[in-house]
């Protein structure tokens, strides 16, 4: 077996405590005395140590084995939690992640040994002198083993399994062999009922057990361990030199390991005579030996405490361990493959192609026979099922925005440290639930929304107290689902958007002229904060400043189909929404005609079709636009727009309403065709210069149809 | 025997699809090719660079289609029962339809039978990286990445 297959599983392993280390340490910062949170560190640096150890990775594994040291120490109250620790803390998470970072490059942990880090983090330990330092590991040990201890005795009867391997004659020769100059035991290990890779976790077993001794026996056999043919617990013999309790602590140091049973095998039960005979008589034996180990190492306990209210401390502990590990969170679940989905998502997409093929036949037949109205009912059974189909794989493919959004409050944390200016994130609706391509790729604009409030939105402390606000500054990061697209709001409490300011600055760059400025609408002046290279910031800081935020933002939720707006009260703060659609291949589209040319536009911008009389166009500034339920609408001429040959103006025209944003525009198109669930497909980025389609779609009967932007024609 | 298989060492030779635009001749690099298709509807796409003559579906892709016809200066396209669809397949661009006039035949070619110098005497030719000779006929050898690439 090789590790290198398991480094994805380290991988994400390490992901998830690193994120759970930095929650936790924001939350320390916060209430430095919260022992649930002390103990969870605790526990993700044990966790981060063992399964670098089993890896190889001894640089990652010192370094997080001095931060369960100084957590150690916390946990016993000798030393205390102050501000500078919790820098070093996260001094510690960045050098964890770019050893992961590495080892997701090279496979190898490189060579950094961030001696400062740790010096640091030595400094912390009482007496700070490296006597104590290694006086205090083999202390936890002994605790680490007290606290399964007293569980083990009492339901641990009837899982030793590891006496009833029936094992074959060279196996028993190997096992005797070995018993002649080391120490021969069995060991039962258990593995936690919710655990999703039990080989991997037998894997890291036998890897951890490898370093002591050697493996002799399995039970099942390695093979079928491998290929996860077992329950919830395996055995195996081995031969050791060493003490048999380091070889336990390696063990149920690998993580969702429930427990580990052994007991020293003596040689003479695989002597190839009467072995069976005697192997009940030596079990006698071997439970008199566990319960001496138990209660030896329970006898090291009061030295390890200090005082009562510790005990109960730890007892408490205890429970909490259980229901943590307990989480349910990834039970019931299987890890796809994106690719996989993707490759469904396609399937799918066909299947809705041909369908829709099926319907426009359906549709230009005849429908009066009964046969032709069997068949219409069945293409619209067969439109259900496709369409549910569609949504179930939808909702696959859908994941929470937390694995996005949960970096953020360690960024402005940071943030607000260098700025000098207290700041607080609070977020919402971290588990709604996006496609996994889109959540993949809205982190950067999200980031550089959030730094722009931190950097331009939330004022000095001083201005705040004089403008009667609290002198912490709060952002905001609010997601939610609203009908088929998702929301999320980037906000700030701070000064708000000086449209003065960016009118002055739009004049001087040359983007509008003083005239037309004094005409512009106050969201036509925000939005020039959008054009690139257009920056508010007096001086370019490496947080944001440099004018290339904004045009990016919108480009990339452009991208992935969405849009931004600002809303901004000067003085008060600004909001950024972010609006994005749920899922991006397959939309629900109103078919239209344009100069017997078909075009799909999105279902979600249509607010609503009217239909116009040419005597109701008014003009302002020589466009067209109409006067509709108190609104003015600009009017857009499709045939124009796309270049078709112009026609006499009908009496009545048909007119569909777009909206985006706060936005209306009515598009004038010939005929209305029908709605109908089309798949996009790209237009090929050779002939993707231009922005008013914004993909193509096949139609049932395979024709090809332009999909329109109405982002970019609005 | 021996002789011949040093010959074949020395001189690689390439296989060109040669079709026909207008009056000319013309080679298209067989490795490039993915596909053939006869003549189909061709969507429209607005406001796309105009020797784009539009989208095909293509087996449930959509495929662009360039005229070479008017990617050359030589005019609109005059659509005949000889008219095909050269599907090439990219690797950056993907596939890319192109338009010509009629499909004649493959041709081997080795380096020898190519002239490379003489490109570059009119503007359009850009997209040529030199001329086959086959038997008689000379034959235009596209610079296909030249061709798909150039973006005004």
């Amino acid at each position: 077996m090789d590790v290198s297959q398991y480094l994805d599983i380290f991988i994400d392993e390490t992901n998830e405590h690193i994120q759970s280390l930095s929650d936790n340490i924001m939350v320390l910062e916060k209430e430095p005395e919260n022992k649930d949170t002390i103990n969870e560190i605790f526990r993700a640096a044990h966790s981060l140590k063992g399964m670098a150890g089993t890896m190889g990775f001894k640089r990652m594994q010192r370094l997080t084995h001095d931060m369960e040291n100084v957590f150690s120490e916390v946990r016993n109250d000798t030393i205390k939690i102050d501000s500078g620790m919790i820098d070093t803390l996260f001094q510690c998470l960045d050098a964890i992640e770019n050893y992961l970072a590495s080892v997701k490059a090279t496979s190898d942990e490189g060579t950094e040994d961030n001696e400062y880090i740790i010096e640091k983090l030595n400094s912390y330990l009482p007496g700070a002198d490296k006597g104590k330092k290694e006086a205090s590991a083999p202390a936890d040990e002994a605790k680490d083993n007290e606290a399964s201890a007293p569980a083990e005795e009492s339901e641990e009867e009837g899982n030793r399994a590891y006496l009833e391997m029936s094992l074959d004659d060279a196996t028993k020769d190997a096992i005797a062999d070995a018993a002649l100059n080391s120490k021969i035991y069995g060991f039962t290990i258990s593995i936690q009922k919710d655990c999703l890779l039990k080989a991997a976790r037998a894997f890291l077993v036998f890897k951890a057990v490898e370093d002591f001794g050697e493996i002799l026996a399995y039970n099942p056999s390695s093979q079928d361990i491998e290929d996860e043919k077992f329950d919830l617990d395996f055995s195996i013999i081995i031969s050791t030199k060493e003490d048999i309790t380091k070889v336990k602590a390696a063990i149920e140091s690998v993580s969702e390991i429930e427990k580990a049973v052994y007991g020293e095998l003596p040689a003479s039960m695989y002597s190839k005579d009467d072995a069976a005979d005697r192997a009940s008589d030596d079990m006698d034996e071997a439970d008199e030996k566990q319960d001496d180990d138990a209660s030896a190492s329970s006898g090291a306990v009061p030295a390890a405490r200090q005082t009562p209210s510790e005990a109960a401390q730890q007892k408490s502990s205890a429970p909490a361990q259980k229901k943590s590990a307990g989480k349910p969170v990834t039970a019931r679940t299987v890890r796809v493959d994106i690719e996989k989905l993707d490759a469904l998502m396609n399937q799918v997409s066909e299947l809705i192609i041909a369908k829709n093929s099926l319907v426009s036949i359906s549709d230009s037949g005849s429908v009066t026979s009964t046969e032709g109205q069997q068949l219409h009912e069945q293409i619209e059974y067969l439109e259900r099922i496709t369409t549910t189909l569609h949504e179930s794989v939808m909702k696959v493919r859908m994941v929470p925005i937390e694995s996005t959004v949960n970096k953020f409050p360690r960024m402005i944390r940071d943030l607000s440290r260098k700025l000098n200016k207290p700041m607080d994130l609070t977020m919402t609706g971290e588990d709604t639930e996006l496609d996994r391509t889109v959540v993949d790729q809205i982190g950067d604009p999200l980031q550089h929304l959030l730094r722009n409030s931190a950097d331009h939105g939330i004022e000095d402390p001083d201005v705040r107290e004089k403008a009667g606000k609290p002198r912490q500054g709060t952002i905001f990061l609010n997601a939610f689902q609203e009908g088929n697209n998702v929301i999320i709001q980037v906000g700030d409490d701070g000064g708000g958007i000086d449209t003065e300011a960016v009118k002055a600055k739009a004049i001087s760059k040359g983007l509008v002229s003083e005239e037309d400025a004094e005409k512009l609408s106050q969201k036509e002046i925000i939005d020039f904060l959008f054009n690139p290279g257009f920056s508010m910031s007096k001086t370019i800081t490496d947080i944001s400043g440099r004018g290339v935020g904004l045009d990016v933002v919108k480009s990339n939720v452009e991208a992935l189909g969405g849009d931004v707006s600002v809303k901004s009260t000067l003085g008060q703060g600004s909001t950024f929404t972010v609006r994005l659609p749920l899922t991006l291949a397959i939309i629900q589209a109103l078919m239209v005609e344009i100069a017997d040319e078909k075009y799909a536009i999105a279902l979600a911008s249509i607010s609503n079709i009217e239909s116009i009389s040419v005597k109701d166009i008014k003009y302002v500034e020589a466009n067209e636009v109409i006067h509709l339920r108190g609104r003015v609408i600009p009017l857009i001429r499709m045939r124009n727009l796309l270049d078709c040959p112009e026609k006499e103006d009908e009496e009545d025209l048909t007119v569909v309403i777009v909206s985006k944003g706060d936005n209306l525009a009515g598009l004038i198109v010939d005929n209305l065709i029908g709605q109908q669930e089309i798949v996009i497909k790209s237009i090929g980025k050779v002939i993707d210069s231009n922005k008013i389609i914004s993909g193509a779609t096949i139609l049932g009967d395979g024709e090809v149809a332009m999909i329109l932007d109405i982002n970019a024609l609005m | 025997m021996s002789e011949y298989q040093i010959e074949t060492l020395e001189e690689e030779k390439q296989q060109y699809i040669v079709v026909k635009l207008g009056d000319e001749q013309y080679g298209l690099d067989i490795s490039y090719i993915d596909n053939i298709v006869v003549m189909q509807k061709i969507t429209r796409v607005p406001k796309a660079p105009e020797y784009y003559a539009g989208v095909i579906n293509l087996r449930g892709e959509v495929v662009p289609v360039m005229s070479a016809h008017r990617k050359m200066g030589l005019g609109d396209d005059t659509i005949t029962k000889a008219t095909r669809i050269i599907i090439l397949k990219l690797e950056v661009q993907g596939l890319v339809g192109i338009l010509v006039d009629e499909v004649r035949e493959v041709v081997t070619l080795g380096e020898s039978e190519i002239d490379r110098s003489a490109q570059n005497k009119k503007n359009q030719s850009t997209f040529i990286n030199g001329i086959g000779k086959n038997g008689e006929d000379l034959i235009s050898l596209f610079d296909i990445t030249a061709l798909i690439d150039q973006v005004d």
